[in-house]
């Protein structure tokens, strides 16, 4: 507690004198307004995790149902890191603002992370199109199913941990409130805001998959994975030449 | 049954009589005069020798094209020497300008960064999630002027515009045709659906960013236009991804493959434009009866777009950048020029002549002024 900003705790006492007027009021009002802020917060919570969400679904099998558990999975580890994140963040002190070394040496190694994923996820995707081309049962014979749940779980687990601007906003204002448990509460709610926003992507099923799709989404997989590796090396190079 | 009653003929066409192509020509001569002396133009001495010399040039390639009935060799010559003289030009202008070839931050945030068109797709979704254009240019001055360009040729002439009016292409043009032989001519097929997926990367990228990302991180002609001033790590590492890749996929690779292989299997924009094909009036067709698979075609086409399934089709992918290197390649002249609704065997020659009015006019308009640029630059250079 001690690491936390200086205004974060006054706006804390303030909230918490005020909550405790009408405390279950008040505890409707901070979760509604997480869930709004989340609803608002979804087109910038899209843009993030896009360059991570359409390739890796365009490299599914064609379908709502593959596309609906790929999408729980995804948001499910993102969520984790949400609140993994935030648990950690708060029992430090720093949910208003990490400091400048720690953030880059967190983005660094996040970004170097979701490239190595990312490339490992469009490598073991070559023998998708086979797969997918062929009979339903087939592709079920064919199937690797540890991929088609640690690749989503991982990809979205590092979403989450890399402090994208809508989560950082959401971070901003949980850290007014009185407990670790309501901070976590706060996320979830916002969480399910900008998960809405995620729904329409199950309509990627309805895409035919064929060698082209397949390739091209293996193809701008690897070339994403190239940006967040150049990213995460920079900002780590740059952060031990400059030292930030 | 219309295209059973006009088969063509089954004979190379004679070069036409200088008369008649100097007739075919007339409009040609008469638009490069317009277009580099029109009133507004520079005129000072230098750029005056200089609109005239690219009247001179643009005009004796379409009449070249029209004597001798070949369109790929004369069309190569005027698109290498616009891939090489727009470097000069730009360059130039920006080293009066600012001082320098790289462009530092203050300029970005002051909007001066010159548009070109390779960034249009990137800026389409973030304009649309926020009415906001990621770039940091201004609309009134480049970026809309830039855009009714694009849109005007792309209209007319859909991929053409890779053939025609792009000022990048000509580079490796020229390199690829340097060498007799290809050194490399097993080229994996699956690398044409590279433009797609770099369009794919770079769509989403931009949005994430908020910023043209490919003009940040992959353009290869950063290396001769105007790269980022490097300032840090990220600025370095961008300029050497940028000469990376135009080391290799502007220099090494055309000149190893014979093929212009940034445009077949990187260029974002091309493949960006390889929608528009579908709507552009011109295509080039096969003639499947006349069409004995010898592949001269598809060995001849720059960039990839003939395959032995298209041309068992009757038709080029919808990648073609409507070159003619097929066309002038076939020894049957079943690769025939053909305008969309009309027959297939139909009088191929106009629907070329129709093709190529448009297109050299374009060209002319569009390329003719930056190669007017390019010589008076040089020209003020010699003194």
């Amino acid at each position: 507690m001690e690491g936390r900003p200086v205004i974060a705790c006054h706006r804390t006492q303030t909230r918490a004198r005020n909550d405790d007027d009408h405390p279950r009021m008040a505890v409707s009002v901070h979760f509604g307004e997480a869930l709004v802020l989340g609803l608002a917060s979804g087109p910038a919570c899209i843009a993030a995790c896009g360059p991570v969400l359409v390739p890796s679904l365009l490299a599914e099998r064609a379908g709502f149902r593959p596309h609906a558990r790929y999408l729980s999975v995804f948001l499910g580890a993102r969520l984790a890191g949400y609140l993994l994140f935030a648990a950690v963040a708060w029992e430090i002190g720093a949910l208003v603002s990490l400091p400048s070394g720690p953030r880059v040496l967190l983005m660094g190694v996040v970004n170097l992370l979701l490239g190595g994923v990312l490339i490992w996820y469009a490598w073991s995707a070559r023998n998708l199109c086979g797969l997918s081309c062929a009979g339903e049962k087939l592709v079920k014979i064919g199937e690797k199913k540890n991929r088609r749940a640690a690749g989503p779980a991982a990809l979205g687990l590092l979403t989450g941990l890399s402090l994208c601007p809508p989560f950082v906003a959401a971070g901003v204002r949980a850290a007014e409130l009185g407990s670790v448990a309501q901070a976590l509460l706060f996320f979830f709610f916002f969480f399910i805001g900008t998960s809405v926003w995620f729904m329409p992507f199950i309509s990627f099923g309805c895409i035919a998959r064929n060698e082209a799709v397949i390739t091209v989404a293996r193809m701008a997989m690897a070339l994403i994975a190239l940006y967040y590796l150049s990213l995460g090396i920079a900002m780590l190079i740059g952060r031990k030449t400059y030292g930030y | 049954m219309a295209t059973n009653a006009c088969v063509p003929r089954f004979v190379r066409p004679e070069p036409r009589g200088i008369g008649w192509s100097i007739l075919l020509t007339l409009p040609i001569a008469v638009w490069t005069l317009l277009m580099g002396f029109h009133p507004g133009t520079n005129t000072d001495p230098k750029s005056r020798i200089a609109a005239a010399i690219t009247a001179i040039f643009m005009t004796a390639l379409f009449f070249m094209m029209m004597r001798t009935g070949s369109t790929y060799r004369w069309r190569r010559i005027f698109f290498v020497t616009l891939g090489v003289l727009f470097p000069v030009g730009f360059i130039y202008s920006n080293v009066i300008a600012r001082g320098t070839m790289g462009i530092p931050v203050e300029e970005m945030i002051a909007g001066r960064t010159p548009f070109c068109f390779m960034p249009i797709p990137l800026l389409i979704l973030p304009a649309a999630f926020t009415r906001t254009v990621v770039f940091p240019g201004t609309i009134t001055h480049g970026i809309a002027a830039m855009v009714g360009i694009w849109l005007a040729l792309t209209l007319v002439l859909g991929k053409g515009w890779c053939s025609y009016a792009c000022f990048f292409g000509g580079i490796e043009e020229g390199v690829a045709a340097i060498p007799a032989r290809a050194k490399i001519r097993k080229l994996d097929p699956r690398w044409r659906y590279g433009p797609w997926a770099v369009l794919l990367a770079m769509v989403l990228l931009s949005l994430a960013l908020f910023e043209p990302a490919y003009c940040t991180w992959l353009c290869p002609f950063k290396a001769v236009s105007e790269y980022i001033a490097a300032r840090n790590t990220v600025g370095l590492i961008q300029n050497a991804i940028f000469i990376l890749l135009f080391a290799g996929l502007v220099i090494v690779l055309p000149f190893l493959t014979k093929k212009r292989t940034q445009c077949s299997w990187f260029c974002p924009f091309g493949a960006f434009q390889s929608i528009f094909n579908k709507i552009s009036a011109f295509e080039v067709k096969i003639d499947k009866e006349r069409c004995k698979p010898c592949l001269a075609c598809q060995n001849a086409c720059p960039n990839l777009s003939l395959s032995k399934e298209s041309i068992a089709r009757g038709e080029a992918l919808m990648s073609c950048m409507k070159c003619g290197a097929c066309v002038d390649a076939c020894p049957r002249q079943a690769v025939v020029w053909h305008i969309k609704g009309t027959g297939a065997a139909c009088k191929p020659e106009r629907a070329r002549l129709m093709f190529l009015y448009s297109a050299w006019a374009m060209a002319v308009m569009f390329g003719g002024s930056i190669i007017a640029q390019g010589v008076a630059t040089i020209l003020h250079f010699i003194g």
